[in-house]
């Protein structure tokens, strides 16, 4: 697929500390990540490897007293994110990126109507151009996101309240909220993971139709491969606060090269069978106290004495595909 | 599906659970969570149960627990009847089966420590003297690769993978017959996953257990399961032997199911056997369609579906399907 | 087959663990405690009150004039070097006098609480995981019989119906407090009480006693403890309030809202007999508040 060479989101060497008694946890180490225009982005990891820490960090919506981000730069269209200013970051959270969370039910106020929530936003991203927005314009465009979200009789629902919708709807209107103004970037966090298997299938059926449509750039976080597999163009394998591999979704699934990834593609069940591979021995590091060099050499079979000493950098092995390992790079 | 009945840890026979919600006119409304289940266990096998919201499948595990009385039906274990609340059962019997739940953060004591979490097994259902429990509580981690200054820590101060691992120490510390799995490793990931399960497995031969296995995740299913049963609001849609499941799926709503499954390879794509796009939202178990309860969300609908409720019949040998498709038209 | 000397070495190892968890706990919760700068605050309040009233007899300026003791010719004279807080109309040193009286308010803080909050937990442990009965009908309705009743009255009925003194003062306020505990477990009690930790107890066999106190009653007990520290305040309060109208510890034993009373007819002319008692009330309650939040703060968030 080609894409254009505009990179639209581009997170250079990302540290965030977080404070806790004894020190901080050294949550990222490091994360680069690119987007371009119109890219479907994949981040993949297990819990707590820091891909929510990352997206949150590029909105700016961590809790400010406790992180810290020591070093690293997340430029949006080229402008750097960390340094802007109050009123640049309330641009970029109305008008440029908008962000869909994993749980609909808790990111949807329950004693508020669907239509006082998307009207909301709505009334945000617009606010910043016109100075007073038509009741009934914003009411008519609340309905047509709902509309483009297949979500049934859209006038009406304007005056549910969440609690009357099923989780899918929730999550389709979570959807509509994020495509109720035009947006350059949509982070979707573990969409549909918490409803049922055909459900969530629609749901991802849906996003993708809405990212085909509409030319807009997604990162999609997701612990689950085939997930990635199905809805991304280029993936990032993340493990500890680290990209430990980069590539186009169709080149990493035939040719994973980093220790970590493989283990992953070991350990998903198959549906041809024969039983379930080991799992990756070990547990993740104590963020407090990282592993010293590459994070993931206490679970790696094959950590020799570099990996203990210094971490190692992205290094490109073929087109596109990059891999922070010294045994992928020998 | 005659066997000799000694071949069966556990049968559960026209099972129905009901949960009554309020009243209207025209009477009491219940929510009919489990409508009539047949299902038998052998003794050492893994069998899996699956379905989604609303199918029922939780409900019959707590049923068999002795979380729940059941309405009307009746559960044998090893020939004997069972169907009551865990309060009447003799201790044997709560000895003989144990239950893994979904969340361990919620199924572990947050303020007690390990060590007291599997005191409570252990004094109840063996006769360890109070010296030797401490041994015998590293033995249990041990087994679950577990060092043992674990017994001082706390359950939120360990990972969820490992939290799950002490929640199937607690199970297996009573030396049970039968063990209960709901959604062990759903809120676990994939690598965590697999270590358990790979743990599990490995018990089940060491100690000849019997597992009744729920859980959403097909693909999982596929790798451990010697027979897989599938629900939906509250009824058996079918039931066969793990391989005959993927290869030739016969109720539609299976064959839905396993579309929706995320493959990971082109090949695994290429392995599911009938394509069905899920469409649909599932129904409330409150208000469950007439006829079969699928029909609203079926692509091979007849009209004799939205008015008669198909009934179990044995397609092949060992293969169960409750669907009007395979209705011998006459008889039966 | 294992080696016994391994294994009885995994075994001593272990066994030395719990005193360094302790100490790492202990330090994880002063560092929750210590986030916000008037914890430390209430802290340092509530220890300089405590400490003081402890070595009262040692710390204070003029400790005789705790007891029966008139010097008229020192009688109202305005705060000095000599007497900080000046002297009443009696001649006594306003401060020493404030210090001494710590003591009879912490005294009854602890014993209101310590005879109030173990029945009240009980009650509401019983009545929580017997929601649904009679027993928790019954439980909790005596309990709203006591809550509807304006605490101060219920307590100067009780009091004045007894001898005025300390102890009759403090089961007056022990009666009236405990219901505040009944009702707070209650609610934790029975909620706790659906946990899937609950019900696996409860499927194993555990007996109704073990459930109750082994598994639901650790669950229920941080509020418990911040509400006792916010509480030790307000009883002071209470006890206040009662020998502000005579009852509680009687002259010539000072007490905090007597000492108020005693210097409210000499308004506004010798100010400092009122205004100093009255401020020490105050403070008394801030210091505890605050230390409360900061132990609500260290308790509370390794529940979420």
């Amino acid at each position: 697929m080609e894409t254009k060479e505009n990179v639209l989101l581009n997170i250079k060497d990302l540290h965030v500390w977080y404070r806790v008694y004894g020190g901080y946890l050294k949550v990222l180490n490091g994360v680069h990540l690119m987007v371009r225009e119109g890219e479907r982005v994949g981040l993949v990891g297990e819990t707590g490897c820091g891909k929510t820490t990352t997206m949150k960090s590029i909105l700016q919506i961590l809790p400010p007293g406790d992180f810290h981000i020591p070093q690293g730069q997340i430029f949006y269209k080229g402008q750097d994110v960390l340094k802007m200013s109050f009123g640049e970051l309330q641009r970029l959270r109305s008008r440029e990126i908008a962000m869909i969370f994993q749980d609909p039910t808790a990111a949807l106020n329950p004693v508020f109507t669907i239509g006082a929530q998307i009207g909301d936003v709505i009334k945000y991203s617009i606010a910043l151009e016109e100075k007073k927005v038509h009741k009934e314009k914003i009411k008519t465009l609340s309905a047509r996101a709902l509309k483009e979200a297949y979500l049934p009789d859209p006038e009406r629902m304007l005056v549910n309240y969440p609690l009357q919708l099923s989780g899918g709807m929730r999550q389709r209107v979570c959807i509509a909220m994020s495509i109720s103004s035009k947006r350059n970037l949509l982070i979707a966090d573990e969409p549909g993971t918490s409803l049922d298997v055909t459900i969530q299938d629609q749901i991802l059926r849906l996003l993708k139709e809405i990212v085909e449509k509409k030319g807009t750039s997604i990162i999609l976080i997701t612990h689950s491969l085939g997930v990635a597999r199905e809805m991304t163009d280029r993936i990032y394998v993340m493990y500890a606060g680290t990209i430990v591999e980069t590539a186009p979704a169709k080149t990493l699934f035939k040719n994973p090269l980093h220790p970590y990834t493989k283990g992953l593609f070991a350990s998903v069940p198959k549906i041809s069978g024969g039983g379930i591979a080991k799992g990756i021995p070990g547990r993740i590091p104590d963020y407090l106290n990282p592993p010293s060099g590459c994070r993931f050499h206490p679970r790696c079979e094959h950590a020799s004495q570099i990996c203990m000493e210094k971490p190692p950098q992205l290094f490109e092995i073929e087109k596109d595909h990059s891999v922070a390992c010294y045994l992928a790079q020998r | 599906m005659n066997q000799a009945t000694n071949n069966e840890i556990l049968k559960i026979e026209n099972l129905k659970k009901y949960f009554r919600i309020g009243k209207d006119k025209r009477g009491p409304i219940f929510v009919r969570a489990v409508d009539g289940v047949n299902l038998n266990i052998k003794f050492g096998e893994t069998l899996g149960l699956v379905g989604e919201s609303g199918s029922g499948k939780s409900t019959i595990a707590y049923t068999v627990v002795g979380m729940y009385r059941p309405t009307s039906g009746q559960i044998l274990f090893k020939d004997k009847k069972i169907g009551m609340e865990a309060a009447k059962r003799p201790l044997s019997l709560k000895r003989e089966i144990q239950i893994v739940f979904q969340d361990p953060g919620s199924s572990l004591n947050p303020r007690q420590t390990i060590e007291q979490i599997l005191t409570l097994p252990l004094r109840l259902h063996t006769q360890t003297p109070k010296r030797q429990l401490r041994e015998k509580m590293v033995e249990l981690l041990e087994k679950m690769e577990l060092s043992p200054d674990y017994l001082y820590k706390s359950p939120p101060s360990i990972g969820g993978g490992e939290k799950q691992m002490v929640a199937i120490a607690r199970a297996l510390a009573p030396n049970p017959s039968l063990i209960v799995l709901d959604e062990p490793t759903s809120a676990l990931d994939v690598s965590v996953q697999a270590k358990i399960i790979n743990k599990l497995m490995d018990l089940q031969k060491e100690l000849n257990l019997t597992y009744l296995f729920i859980t959403h995740d097909l693909s999982l299913m596929r790798n451990i399961a010697k027979r897989i049963a599938i629900m939906y609001l509250g009824k058996l849609c079918e039931l066969a032997d793990a391989v005959t499941f993927f290869e030739k799926p016969l109720h539609p709503y299976t064959q839905m199911l396993i579309s929706s499954v995320p493959a990971i390879s082109e090949e695994e794509e290429n392995l599911k056997p009938k394509k069905v796009v899920s469409i649909g939202e599932i129904p409330s178990p409150v208000n469950i369609p007439s006829g079969c309860s699928f029909h609203l969300r079926c692509p091979y609908k007849m009209p004799i579906c939205s008015e008669v409720d198909p009934e179990m019949i044995e397609v092949f040998s060992g293969h169960i399907v409750r669907c009007h498709l395979f209705s011998k038209p006459e008889n039966e | 087959m294992r080696n016994s000397n391994q294994f009885n070495n995994a075994i001593a190892i272990s066994l030395a663990k719990p005193k360094s968890i302790f100490w790492t706990n202990l330090g994880r919760n002063w560092f929750k405690f210590s986030r916000n700068a008037l914890s430390i605050l209430g802290l340092v309040i509530v220890l300089g009150i405590i400490i003081s009233a402890i070595l009262a007899p040692w710390v204070t300026p003029y400790p005789e004039h705790a007891g029966p003791f008139v010097d008229f010719d020192n009688a109202g004279q305005p705060p000095s070097l000599g007497h900080l807080f000046g002297t009443d109309n009696f001649g006594r040193d306003v401060l020493t006098r404030i210090i001494f009286s710590f003591r009879g308010a912490l005294i009854m803080a602890i014993v209101v609480l310590a005879l109030a909050v173990p029945p009240g937990v009980l009650l509401g442990l019983i009545a929580g995981y017997f929601q649904g009965t009679w027993i928790d009908t019954v439980i909790m309705r005596i309990t709203d019989i006591f809550l509807a009743v304006p605490p101060l009255i219920l307590a100067l009925a009780i009091a004045s119906v007894l001898e005025p003194n300390l102890m009759n003062a403090m089961i007056a306020v022990t009666v009236m407090w405990w219901p505040w505990y009944t009702r707070l477990v209650y609610g934790m009690a029975s909620s706790v009480k659906n946990e899937y930790f609950v019900i696996a107890a409860e499927l194993t066999g555990a007996s109704k006693f073990h459930i109750i106190f082994r598994e639901i009653l650790p669950n229920c007990l941080s509020p418990v403890f911040t509400k006792m520290a916010l509480d030790v305040g307000w009883v002071i309060l209470i006890g206040a309030s009662l020998s502000f109208v005579g009852l509680g510890e009687q002259p010539p034993t000072p007490a905090l809202g007597q000492m108020v009373s005693d210097g409210a007819r000499y308004m506004p002319t010798f100010w400092w007999m009122t205004v100093f008692p009255a401020l020490a009330i105050v403070l008394t309650i801030l210091g505890f508040n605050l230390t409360g939040d900061g132990i609500r703060d260290m308790l509370e968030t390794r529940m979420g």
